[in-house]
């Protein structure tokens, strides 16, 4: 598999692994392991002043996996911006997974303001990730303003369908300049290894592994079709035909042909 | 006159004064510095700087950390 890279740096594993909605940060931390992610995301809340606050971030070797802060929450590219830049002082990390997602029913993200909030954070030195709809101009334009990748999504977030939205990814895959991460929605492995033979650059899954029955067990898998799904790819897959093509050969029959 | 400071949106009262900096308001609270990010009125405090930045009445202070997120 070739090594996928986003601003310069090299990842080998085409996982990305959201650390949201697990039920422990131990079980957390073993599932980014069996994944073998080196892309992890999280979100910025306020602290808690009443209560213990767990400290989920040392958890997580910064020198193994990439942290990638997220703008979950923000309704508008003010509110984004204002995230980013928050993440960035609280862990040194210029790097954001940039999402804008003013209904809180479905989560679709408002193309418009992350375009904005995208031009802002590029030009103060920001690594911009953006989570997007499969829409092939917002991926064109925000690909032009200067982002590291786009990331469209298969499905609502959390909601499992899978891809959804195929035939829009399929277009932003065949005219992207920069990796195509399919982010949202991926509820099975075989949605996974499908994005992947299709041609995009990695996944970001999170829901589908962390409400797993056993996470650990889930990321392992998701892990493999990742794989499979790109090497499938690299490897180029075989034509589809409308009529059978038969495997066996169609001579020395154990019969007598009139 | 009380000492109030607005934090993470709600009303806090210190009865024997304002702490006298960021850093000691975090003490107070048992917080570790570690592992949080500060905003007062709006403007970003870098960790830093928490031990050198004198709170004043009535500033509204937002608290910030790391969670799960996808």
């Amino acid at each position: 598999m070739k090594p996928l890279i986003i601003a310069g740096k090299e990842f080998v594993s085409r996982l990305f692994i959201g650390t949201g909605k697990f039920a422990s940060i131990q079980l957390m931390a073993r599932t980014i392991e069996a994944s073998g992610s080196q892309m992890v995301t999280v979100a910025l809340r306020r602290v808690d002043i009443e209560n213990e606050n767990d400290n989920m971030l040392a958890a997580i070797d910064r020198t193994r996996y990439q942290l990638l802060p997220n703008t979950s929450g923000a309704r508008d590219a003010d509110e984004a911006v204002r995230l980013s830049r928050l993440a960035r002082a609280a862990s040194g990390i210029n790097w954001v997974k940039l999402e804008v997602t003013p209904d809180p029913y479905y989560l679709l993200p408002d193309g418009e303001e992350t375009l904005k909030a995208a031009t802002t954070l590029v030009k103060e030195g920001f690594v911009v990730l953006p989570y997007i709809s499969a829409d092939p101009v917002l991926a064109k334009k925000l690909q032009d303003a200067g982002c590291a990748t786009v990331m469209p999504l298969a499905s609502p977030i959390g909601s499992n369908q899978g891809m959804k939205t195929k035939a829009s990814i399929e277009i932003i895959i065949e005219q992207a300049a920069v990796p195509v991460v399919v982010d949202a929605g991926l509820g099975a492995p075989s949605h996974a290894a499908e994005a992947m033979e299709m041609g995009a650059d990695a996944v970001l899954v999170n829901t589908a592994i962390a409400t797993a029955a056993n996470p650990v067990e889930m990321a392992r898998a998701f892990k493999m079709a990742v794989e499979a799904g790109r090497i499938a790819f690299e490897t180029g897959l075989a034509p589809k035909y409308k009529t059978a093509s038969a495997s066996s050969p169609l001579t020395g029959f154990l019969r007598n042909e009139p | 006159m009380n000492a109030i400071l607005k934090i993470n949106g709600q009303e806090k009262t210190f009865e024997g004064g304002l702490p006298e900096t960021l850093a000691v308001l975090l003490d107070n609270l048992h917080i570790d510095q570690a592992t949080v990010v500060a905003e007062i009125d709006g403007r970003i405090i870098e960790r830093k700087d928490f031990f050198r930045t004198v709170l004043a009445q009535g500033q509204a202070i937002e608290l910030i950390r790391f969670v799960g997120g996808g």
